[in-house]
């Protein structure tokens, strides 16, 4: 309605333009109105900055909640909670080792919402280390790094590396007694890398120990740096989802149950993220077969039209849903701080270490076989999980059990990463539970 | 719809727990304090303009900036504490209540109206009181979160204190320590429990070990400069009446203290932040200039006894005016508090040995020489080495030498009793009342392996002389040898019990049979890095891993003053043969010879000598 009104008014009185004013704002911001059609469905998703990252119509497998259990959106709104409660942290922090605790206090004290903000960054990253590593566990245990997606999982892993980076960095900006000896054990396991170890220890701290410089580099790497480059790689990995075909699914899901379907489609090309390869990896133009523009750039393509397959309009079915995760997540993070507050222990007191002296709780797996042997447990068997992880879809080459959990053709595959998890896991319990002064062992009970 | 059933029930959710936030994040204790003394106040108002200004004031946070003391500081206790500078809530309930005007504090009353000498908008509150002045909930503005260093004091006790020590910590004296940050003088009169705690540090000879910048000097302890400002009251008070509870290792004394005098020296301690409000850095250059050294090598009682003194020569003085020099040793030994660790008379501190006839048991060189440096002499000893001017040592000495009324006693009993029961204790057992200050720890006579395997002869020579490098003194001015015998009788028959067996002759040269030379010190020292470190230790000093799991300790082989009195024969004998009673095994079993043997003795002299070479040429540096 409102575009059919800016059209023919040619000769628009003054006063009708003040009472139009407002529906003029509004429409050249959102270029149409809420739809009630397929064409407005597909063209409201087309024309929304925010919205275009989605397909116009995704795949129902896609929105199957248990498929996915919504981990890589929840990373996603976890990241942007603690965009937003970071911002706003910055008004107040200042990274100084004179005021940084200081600024603690007053958060907790003076700050409207201070504490309430602090303990939802805190338990937001804490959270966002977890969910990613649920995340990148989903996308193992259901193939989904296979061809074509076999970069996106790289970026994931780099992105997951970035997240304990950044949470890292950010555990030393309190300034308090489990910020500095944590960044102290942390720091110390990084300067058992081979060579460089000790300069790229100093590169980190600025400095021969934890101090005004070190807190200094992590800030900036905590604020600038490391939330720049997340940024652009989760750009990345979202439009590389839509690139490399949308979420994965098994062939199964592309079946047509629709009765008026009516062109048998080639399963290689069936659904918004066909795979439209052929062996030699060239497209394959399949004559019989109509496709968009899209279909030309690279193989996936989005459909629009009325070829019956299994998919639903994103506005709203997938709207809806990450709606809902988004709010659940939000609901999480709101829940967990209201209950418990974030840690603030003693001031730094650099001649009295805590016994023991612990690594962040993700960092403890790491500290558990530092403390058998420096270099493997801190350097060699990190960096090659890291490099196996890196190396995953190229090493793992097989086509078979994409887009099901626990697929039965990938039981090697899946026992191999199950025990990787378990075993860190494990590692981490012992580090957080299990160990007590002198890192011996000691029972929590 | 069943996603929009789970989104429209996720939506409700998070609404209310945005509601429980914003209750929680808006609702503030401490505006309903406000509120409540603006209407109490408003009351109480005398005309209507004060009502006026009352009734239109809304809660806002109170804050005082404090920059005159030290770190600026941000105290907005006045935010609950509304009433603390209004004198018509005197009698009001926390935390409404004035806070009491006192002459004690310098307070005046002024035409009937009370005057502060402290004022709060200069001072704020946590100057004295300590607590976290930023805090705005009682939690942590009180300081009660067990991670905040400085809880109020005297008032609040965290959580994690031991429960024995949190209500001993309790009291308003404990504020006395904050007063002594601007407070400087010794003798100020309103810090009696600091002034109290500083004189104990004395005559309880704390600064003997531990060093306090401006009143001592002592390096065996801990610094304690600033202690007060490192830990709090819980700790304090711990390390002084369990030394070893928060450090193993420590060897400081368990003092006998009074409860009071514990709280006065927790409380001194707690006062020493290393730095005090009321001086710069410019003032206390300007003091260490002016007085050289620290104050309390000579505290201003016994300056005029020095000064006397140290008119004269010194060695003329001690030899040719002897009851000066011993009636000024004597104050000094009252005044330096050597009671607060040995027996002298009827004073007795209860932690080293009785000196009350020394001068039957050591001579004047002996005890200068210990004086000056007691680990030369018995290396393990935890006497501090007192700074005084030698003078001052002298005149102790003499005073220590005048002493030489041994109690009289007829028997044997009687005898162990006065003189061996301090160490060896009362049943013969070796922990007596001062074993654990020990090291060598007292011989146990209840180990009847060692004591049977000894000669008789041997075991009255170590009475008669003494054993060098111990504690063990020569008691022969004391005992004959007669009395000797009947005492190791006494001994036997009481504490060792076992009958004493004739001792089969072993073969064992009496000098050592391999001469002293490089080659057998290098062979020698491969010998004991094989066989001797796992108990005496690497460095030799008798603290090898296996020795905390043996007694009588593993002896310590650097101890010169033991090894270079002890004979090949002797060393010899214990190595070849073991020593019965103790875990050192027979290394003949082992199947070290003669010559092995031959060379690990010279390699433990080698260790004494190179010692002995070094002290040398370090003496001889000195007097250069």
């Amino acid at each position: 309605m409102v575009y059919s009104m800016s059209k023919k008014s040619q000769k628009k009185s003054f006063l009708s333009a003040i009472t139009e004013f407002p529906a003029a704002v509004w429409s050249s911001v959102f270029r149409n109105p809420l739809p009630h059609t397929d064409l407005g469905r597909s063209r409201t998703s087309f024309t929304n900055f925010f919205l275009h990252m989605h397909p116009v119509k995704v795949h129902k497998h896609t929105l199957k909640p248990f498929f996915t259990m919504g981990l890589g959106l929840m990373s996603f709104f976890l990241f942007l909670i603690l965009v937003v409660t970071g911002v706003l942290l910055m008004f107040y922090y200042v990274p100084s080792t004179a005021q940084a605790y200081d600024r603690m206090l007053d958060l907790r004290g003076s700050v409207a919402f201070g504490v309430f903000l602090r303990n939802m960054h805190r338990w937001s990253a804490h959270g966002m280390v977890a969910v990613v590593f649920l995340h990148m566990c989903r996308v193992f245990f259901t193939g989904s790094y296979k061809k074509p997606r076999e970069f996106n999982w790289v970026i994931g892993v780099v992105l997951f590396l970035l997240t304990l980076f950044l949470s890292f960095t950010g555990y030393l900006l309190p300034w308090d007694q489990l910020a500095f000896w944590a960044i102290t054990v942390g720091t110390a396991i990084a300067g058992y890398a081979p060579v460089v170890g000790d300069q790229m220890r100093f590169l980190l701290l600025g400095d021969t120990t934890v101090g005004q410089e070190a807190l200094l580099r992590f800030y900036v790497l905590h604020v600038a740096v490391l939330p720049l480059i997340t940024t652009v790689l989760i750009g990345i990995h979202f439009w590389r989802i839509r690139k490399d075909g949308g979420l994965s699914r098994p062939d199964e899901a592309d079946k047509v149950e629709t009765a008026e379907a009516v062109v048998p489609l080639e399963p290689a090309l069936a659904g918004a993220g066909a795979m439209a390869y052929t062996a030699s990896g060239d497209i394959d133009f399949i004559e019989k077969k109509k496709y968009g523009i899209q279909g030309l750039v690279r193989g996936p393509f989005t459909k629009v039209g009325n070829v019956p397959d299994n998919t639903v309009y994103s506005w709203p079915n997938l709207l809806l849903a990450e709606l809902f995760v988004f709010i659940l997540t939000v609901l999480g993070i709101l829940v967990m701080s209201y209950f418990f507050n974030a840690p603030l222990e003693e001031p730094v007191n650099v001649m009295h270490p805590p016994n023991p002296a612990k690594a962040p709780w993700y960092f403890l797996g790491l500290q558990e076989m530092v403390s058998y042997s420096a270099f493997w447990g801190g350097v060699g068997i990190p960096g090659i999980e890291v490099l196996i992880l890196l190396l995953v879809p190229y090493l793992d080459r097989g086509k078979e059990g994409v887009g099901k959990w626990f697929a039965k053709e990938r039981l090697l595959a899946n026992t191999l990463f199950m025990t990787f998890v378990v075993v860190n896991i494990i590692l981490i319990i012992i580090g957080t539970f299990f160990r007590g002064e002198n890192w011996e062992f000691a029972s929590p009970f | 719809m069943k996603t929009r059933l789970a989104l429209a029930l996720a939506s409700i959710a998070i609404l209310v727990v945005h509601g429980m936030v914003f209750y929680q994040q808006f609702f503030h204790e401490w505006e309903t304090y406000q509120k409540s003394y603006f209407k109490q106040a408003s009351t109480l108002s005398k005309n209507e303009a004060e009502k006026a200004v009352l009734d239109s004031r809304s809660p806002k946070i109170e804050q005082i900036m404090v920059t005159q003391f030290g770190n600026a500081r941000v105290d907005r206790c006045t935010t609950c504490h509304i009433g603390s500078d209004d004198p018509r809530f005197k009698d009001a309930p926390h935390p409404y209540k004035a806070h009491p005007y006192s002459e004690a504090l310098g307070d005046k009353q002024v035409n009937g109206k009370w005057e502060r000498r402290h004022k709060f908008a200069d001072i704020g509150c946590t100057v004295c009181h300590d607590g976290q002045g930023r805090g705005l909930e009682e939690f942590y503005a009180h300081g009660e979160d067990e991670f905040w260093t400085e809880p109020m004091l005297g008032y609040v006790v965290q959580e994690n204190w031991k429960p024995e020590y949190q209500k001993k910590l309790k009291g308003k004296e404990f504020m006395q320590a904050n007063c002594t940050q601007c407070h400087t003088e010794n003798d100020f009169a309103s810090t009696p429990l600091v002034n109290k705690g500083r004189e104990l540090f004395i005559t309880k000879n704390c600064y003997g070990c531990h060093r306090i910048e401006g009143v001592s000097n002592g390096t065996l302890g801990p610094d304690l400069s600033d202690v007060g400002k490192k830990w709090k009251l819980d700790y304090i008070y711990e390390s002084i009446v369990d030394p070893r509870a928060n450090s193993k290792t420590s060897f400081m004394p368990q003092f006998k203290l009074t409860e009071e005098e514990t709280k006065a020296l927790t409380v001194f301690l707690k006062s020493r932040r290393g730095f005090n409000f009321a001086e710069t850095n410019l003032d206390r250059y300007r003091a260490a200039l002016d007085k050289g050294h620290v104050e309390t090598s000579k505290p201003p009682t016994t300056d005029t006894n020095t000064e006397n003194a140290d008119k004269g020569d010194t060695t003329e003085a001690t030899t040719s005016a002897p009851s000066t020099s011993v009636a000024l040793g004597q104050t000094l030994v009252d005044q330096k508090a050597c009671a607060a660790c040995h027996k002298i008379g009827d004073k007795d501190g209860g932690i080293a040995p009785d000196l009350s006839f020394e001068g039957l048991m050591r001579d004047d060189k002996w005890v200068v020489a210990h004086f000056k440096d007691p680990r030369a002499l018995v290396p393990d000893s935890i006497m501090p080495a007192f700074s005084f001017s030698d003078n001052e040592y002298q005149a102790m000495s003499a005073y220590l030498m005048s002493l030489t009324q041994a109690p009289a006693a007829a028997s044997a009993k009687e005898n162990y009793q006065n003189y061996c029961a301090r160490c060896h204790g009362d049943k013969g057992d070796g922990h007596g009342m001062i074993a654990t200050y020990l090291d060598p720890y007292p011989r146990d006579f209840t180990n009847a392996g060692f004591m049977n395997s000894k000669p008789e002869d041997r075991l009255i020579k170590s009475i008669q002389e003494g054993v060098g490098g111990t504690s063990m003194p020569a008691w022969k001015n004391v005992l004959n040898e007669e009395q000797s015998k009947e005492l190791l009788d006494y001994i036997a028959k009481t504490y060792t019990k076992q009958k004493r067996q004739n001792i089969k002759p072993k073969s064992v040269p009496e000098k050592n049979p391999v001469a002293m030379s490089t080659q057998s010190n290098a062979r020698g020292e491969q010998i004991y890095l094989q066989r001797c470190t796992g108990c005496h230790g690497r460095k030799a000093d008798g603290k090898g891993a296996n020795s905390l799991d043996i007694l009588p300790r593993p002896r310590n082989l650097l101890n010169s003053e033991f090894v270079n009195s002890t004979s090949d024969k002797r060393l010899f004998e214990s190595i070849m043969y073991g020593v019965q009673g103790t875990a050192m095994p027979p290394w003949v079993d082992y199947g070290l010879t003669k010559n092995d043997v031959g060379d690990l003795i010279n390699y433990i002299r080698s260790l004494n000598q190179e010692k002995n070479k070094l002290m040398a040429a370090n003496f001889v540096k000195a007097c250069h």
